[in-house]
């Protein structure tokens, strides 16, 4: 249908439209015309991503100027397959509205591995050994190499890229993964090199986060996007988390073991060198000299996205004479490595600041602060040099030339953790380096000044007033939106209590009583008696999800839950894992009803959906917070203290809460799905944790529903149960929670939109 | 029956129930618009039940029915039990099975410790039938069903059946797990495969295997509110479905008793017809009643003597009607068009069937297409559901021929 979004003439590819996507586009189009960023919360399986793309499609079309480029950033590739379709399917839409091909070119990426068609190189299972084949195959003194010796493998595909691609540009359409391996395929192109060239004229870039967000990713890919687009991160409630892993390195010993093997190769490859072919090493001297001017100009003329890792001082210098010729850099290389491994050898848990760090290697091994900050610049130039083509081997040591010169960057925003064994295992050895960000917004700055328009968007984001503080930006529009039902098809509880009245907790002074596992084991059962199907459990560690569950076998629970499910276990294990996860598919399935423990912020919470009969209920035990001993986290919260006045204890239950909403979340994918959500922890009803659930959670749970004991929420759910079993048809939709055209444009309606676009 | 249930329940055992909660208020504060499109909702809904015309039905009907007796049976949420409600409420339905459909047969299944037992085989005799579930009462509930298991003897029961009959079966299950010993897909398949109808009756919540069976071959799957709600339900398995697909018409045979009066008036009137016998539907129990001469109804092919009809002869296998059965079945055949709904109609100033005066509290009245009579909305479900022939039309003489002709 076609829809008039405040002026703008939208597309929709549907004949139906729930109004909450409507009003979704509304807010979304006024954060485009006041080119500001904007945060949206919309519950998940209310069409987010064809809302998203279609009004973001038409604005392209009518503001050509203003908009140029849209960039998807998604978490996974399924989800990237998703979005892929529903793009298909709106651009045939237009199509057929306007019976001609659009000039609308919108693309998939993804790693080497999931887009290599070589027949080889594709085989392999690892993302790394891809990268690190591909690169032997396709550097350019590889292939200069091949010119003159043909024994010497080339890729053919690239061969044929390098020749033909870049003439050609890709015909508009939209191709996802599997269209660009077969175009790829069809002209001996290949769509990993021919994707990532498109990107700078594709009109929609689809991608994962870290293309944009890991600044040694987004280096490479995504520099050359012009400032005019409009991001969109998807799925994005836990975008600060990324953020911070994408700055953070961990040195353990092994690497460092490792490290030092690398450098042993540096070594012999340079004196062979020095024999054989002196010239080359002189010409990169040469170049390091007149420093990184190239650079330098690109930025100026604003080309490229910012760096966070090498921030703009670095280009305006050339690289210090310490480390300029070949020797001496691997000789440094040395003496940093084996520093790290003196400070390796601790007995007690140190932290320091990079400020502090940057002092003791001074004052130990004479190395300054600024040659470090070239380490990571100067390995690449020399790997180059040295013509190495296989890099797999040489991983070690670039993560830690990375941190070398993120040390040296920052002083500000990171910590350097240094633990001597780990908190389980006191008397194991096992010395680990942690350097670790401790400010999200430092990665995702350059991507709020680049780009005009950033969309930060999730089913889960509440509360919406912390994003903006942790990612350190002024979002002009800020909206959570509900969900409009036909029906009640959530039914959110918070149970408090069991049949004998003790209370539920999984507090750290009760975690342990047996009352309250006994309680937690009763509540599981009953719900077990009484919800259909999938029931899907979450715990707040694993540790705690094993305790919990051999104090169940002794008290003899998972007999009698046995008795009307089946009953799987989520481990550390993703192999298991997903073969648990198939066969609770298949439980499901057939009738025999299946039980899934599993832990939340584990792989099972994030990214797996249980849609329908997969997921009838959802039972959160305990509140999820962090492990809050951690010495990165309590660090962070120092920081967030410090610096954005943001107390702990608001930091970790919005943590919590955003992670049990996820969980919760994962029962509910659509307007005919329906799913129980119990709360099973006494301090869920206070009026802290309460009010940073989602606001479309939070109107289902009444009053009534929030200090309920196991009985009293067994009755509820089987009346809600039936209730919801009665058959529900697009036409009891329709009007309320599913507008046709007319519907929509109707005074009543139109009036109904404004009242909400006023209240969020 | 239902009935007596009706009075027994208590409020307090009902549950949390907030029945203000269910009434609103309109703008001015009134209840009556509210109750009043609820009524007329539920009214809608029973048109649309029927609304189908006249299609091929299938009248001779094989049915097995399936009650769980698992564990789950004993809970109480229906009063006394679940088993004990169920079983109650299918007394009334076997009987008014065979009153609406004379020439069909029914067998009785029960599922429970994972296995699957015959109660009654595919019998025309309602009595047995009732027997069976009146003994049953005192049976206990234990175990975990199996859907599959239940399915698969049903199956094997009905494959034989002819071609041109309807094959059924009707699942109560109040069980949300089931425990089988293979893939019940395959078997979801072969019964798809054999044309056999599964109807799905849930007793707690909807469970997914349960969808998947009713929408594949071709049933339907409810799940209960209350008790009412469930007798409502399995009463609408009483109606003959529509047949799915093409299936072969054929021509079956049918005795028709004679009459009980002496003056021989039928070919197969002959002395032994008035010889005192042993009624056969009684001959297995103590309680057999000898007739005399007059009662009874003889088999018109081997002269078994019945004291009930519609019943299928012991003896030659016969089914055994009497004519106004099949005149009631045929009904089904010509179901009478649903009434238009008219908001308001001047000329009329009451109901053409029960005569009451039309007031400001009934907002709907309904006009019959073929004789434009106008009826209130109880005429309108009485006629639908009882009488299955329109007043206007039957003492209308033009119509009446129109309809018979």
């Amino acid at each position: 249908m076609k829809l008039n979004v405040d002026g703008l003439l939208v597309y929709f590819p549907y004949d139906y439209i729930y109004p909450e996507q409507f009003s979704y586009m509304l807010e979304l189009k006024h954060a485009l015309d006041a080119k500001g960023h904007c945060l949206l919360e919309m519950p998940s399986g209310t069409g987010k991503t064809t809302t998203l793309l279609s009004l973001i499609v038409a604005y392209m079309k009518a503001h050509p100027l203003d908009l140029t480029k849209l960039v998807y950033c998604s978490r996974t590739v399924p989800e990237i397959e998703k979005v892929m379709e529903e793009l298909r399917k709106l651009m045939n839409y237009y199509e057929k509205e306007m019976g001609m091909e659009q000039n609308i070119l919108g693309l998939a990426l993804s790693s080497r591995k999931n887009l290599c068609i070589h027949p080889s190189v594709s085989k392999e299972r690892e993302g790394k050994v891809v990268d690190g084949r591909c690169y032997g195959l396709t550097a350019s003194f590889v292939r200069a190499r091949h010119a003159g010796d043909d024994a010497v493998p080339v890729c053919n595909f690239y061969e044929g890229f390098d020749a033909h691609g870049k003439e050609f540009p890709l015909p508009p359409g939209v191709y996802n993964l599997d269209d660009l391996k077969e175009y790829g395929q069809a002209k001996g192109w290949c769509p990993y090199f021919l994707a990532r060239y498109t990107i700078t004229h594709a009109n929609i870039v689809v991608y994962s986060y870290h293309y944009l967000l890991d600044p040694k990713i987004a280096e490479v890919v995504s520099k050359e996007i012009s400032k005019t687009s409009v991001v969109v991160f998807d799925e994005a409630h836990n975008i600060d988390n990324v953020c911070i892993d994408s700055m953070s390195v961990k040195i353990t010993k092994r690497l460092l073991d490792k490290c030092s093997n690398s450098i042993q190769i540096l070594e012999t490859t340079i004196s062979n060198m020095k024999e054989n072919d002196n010239r080359r090493l002189e010409k990169e001297y040469q170049r390091l000299v007149e420093g990184l001017r190239d650079a330098n100009i690109a930025r100026e003329t604003d080309m490229a996205l910012v760096n966070p890792v090498l921030p703009s001082e670095i280009l305006e210098e050339a690289v210090p004479g310490t480390i300029r010729t070949a020797e001496h850099f691997v000789a440094f290389l040395k003496r940093v490595v084996e520093y790290i491994k003196t400070r390796l050898r601790v007995q007690h848990v140190v932290q320091e600041s990079p400020a502090g760090f940057l002092r003791d290697i001074h004052i130990k091994v004479c190395i300054d602060r600024k040659p470090l900050r070239f380490t990571a610049e100067r390995l690449s130039s020399l790997i180059r040099t040295l013509e190495i083509s296989d890099l797999t081997d040489f991983s070690p040591l670039v993560t830690v030339s990375h941190f070398a010169t993120l040390v040296s960057t920052y002083t500000k925003g990171f910590t350097i953790i240094i633990e001597p064994f780990e908190d389980r295992a006191p008397t194991v050895s096992n010395p680990i380096l942690y350097f670790s960000c401790l400010d999200s917004s430092i990665a995702i700055k350059p991507v709020f000044n680049r780009f005009q328009t950033v969309v930060i968007t999730s089913g889960t984001l509440s509360p919406l007033d912390m994003y903006p503080k942790i990612l350190d930006f002024h979002p002009v529009i800020m909206t959570s939106f509900t969900m409009t039902l036909a029906r009640p098809c959530i039914l959110p509880m918070i149970v408090s209590k069991g049949n004998d009245q003790v209370a539920m907790s999984s507090r750290y002074e009760t975690r342990e009583d047996t009352a309250v596992i006994r309680n937690y084991g009763n509540l599981l059962v009953e719900v077990a008696a009484a919800v259909p199907d999938g029931i899907v459990c979450f715990f707040t560690s694993y540790l705690y999800l094993e305790t919990i569950v051999s104090s169940w076998y002794d008290q003899g629970i998972i007999d009698q839950l046995q008795r009307h499910k089946l009953l799987f276990i989520e481990t550390q294990d993703a192999a298991e894992t997903s073969l648990a996860l198939i066969n609770y598919i298949k439980a499901c399935d057939n009738g025999r009803g299946a039980v899934l423990l599993s832990v939340a912020r584990g792989k099972v919470s994030e990214g797996i959906d249980f849609d329908h009969h997969l997921g009838r209920a959802v039972l959160m035990f305990g509140i999820p917070y962090v492990y809050t001993q951690s010495r990165i986290l309590r660090a962070r919260l120092e920081y967030l203290r410090d610096q954005f006045q943001i107390r702990e204890n608001d930091f970790l239950t919005f943590d919590a809460m955003r992670h049990a909403a996820q969980c919760l979340g994962r029962c509910m994918r659509g307007k005919t799905d329906y799913g129980i959500m119990i709360l099973a922890d006494k301090r869920f009803s206070r009026a802290d944790k309460r009010s940073k659930l989602p606001k479309w959670i939070q109107e289902h749970l009444k009053d009534t529903n929030c200090n309920l004991s196991t009985e009293e929420c067994v009755q509820i759910s089987k009346r809600w149960l039936r209730q919801m079993a009665q058959p529900f048809s697009r036409e009891d939709q329709l009007g309320i929670s599913l507008l046709t055209l007319e519907q929509l444009q109707s005074e009543e309606m139109q009036k109904k939109i404004q009242q909400r676009a006023q209240a969020a | 029956m239902a009935d007596e249930e009706e009075t027994n329940e208590y409020r307090w055992e009902s549950g949390y129930e907030k029945t203000w909660e269910a009434i609103k208020e309109d703008d001015d504060g009134l209840l009556e618009s509210n109750v009043a499109e609820i009524v007329a909702r539920a009214k809608r809904k029973r048109a649309a039940l029927k609304a189908t015309g006249a299609i091929q039905l299938g009248m001779m009907r094989h049915l097995f029915v399936v009650i769980d007796a698992s564990e789950c049976m004993f809970l109480q949420d229906l009063k006394p039990t679940r088993f004990l409600c169920v079983l109650k409420l299918l007394e009334l339905f076997v009987h008014e099975f065979f009153d609406l459909n004379p020439i069909s047969q029914l067998g009785i299944l029960t599922t429970k410790v994972k296995r699957s037992e015959l109660v009654t085989a595919l019998a025309g005799n309602q009595k047995k039938h009732i027997e069976a579930l009146q003994q049953m009462k005192d049976t206990s509930c234990e175990g975990e069903p199996s859907l599959q298991n239940s399915l698969e003897r049903a199956m094997n029961g009905l494959k034989n059946m002819p071609a041109h009959s309807s094959r059924e079966v009707l699942v109560l299950f109040g069980s949300l797990t089931t425990c089988d010993p293979g893939d019940i897909k395959k078997t979801i398949k072969s019964l798809k495969e054999n044309n056999i109808r599964v109807s799905i009756i849930g007793l707690a919540a909807e469970v997914r295997i349960c969808r998947e069976i009713a929408k594949r071959t071709g049933g339907t799957y409810n799940v209960l509110l209350d008790d009412h709600h469930l007798k409502e339900l399995i009463l609408n398995q009483v109606q003959p479905p529509a047949v799915a697909g093409s299936m072969e018409a054929s021509l079956v045979k049918m005795g028709f008793p004679g009459g009980k009066t002496g003056s021989g008036d039928g070919a197969s009137d002959s002395a032994a017809d008035h010889a005192p016998a042993y009624c056969l539907c009684h001959i297995e129990n103590e309680t057999s009643c000898l007739m005399g001469n007059n009662s009874g109804y003889n088999c018109p092919q081997c002269g078994s003597r019945y004291c009930e009809l519609p019943v299928e002869c012991k003896q030659c296998g016969l089914t055994l009607v009497s004519a106004p059965h099949l005149a009631r079945s045929y009904h089904h055949l010509f179901p009478i068009k649903p009434f238009i709904e008219r908001t308001e109609v001047p000329e009329m100033t009451h109901c053409f069937a029960c005569a009451k005066p039309f007031g400001e509290l009934d907002p709907n009245v309904y006009e019959c297409e073929n004789c434009k009579q106008i009826v209130c909305l109880d005429c309108d479900l009485f006629i639908r559901e009882t009488l299955h022939t329109c007043p206007g039309c039957a003492s209308d003489p033009i119509t009446a021929q129109m309809k018979t002709n």
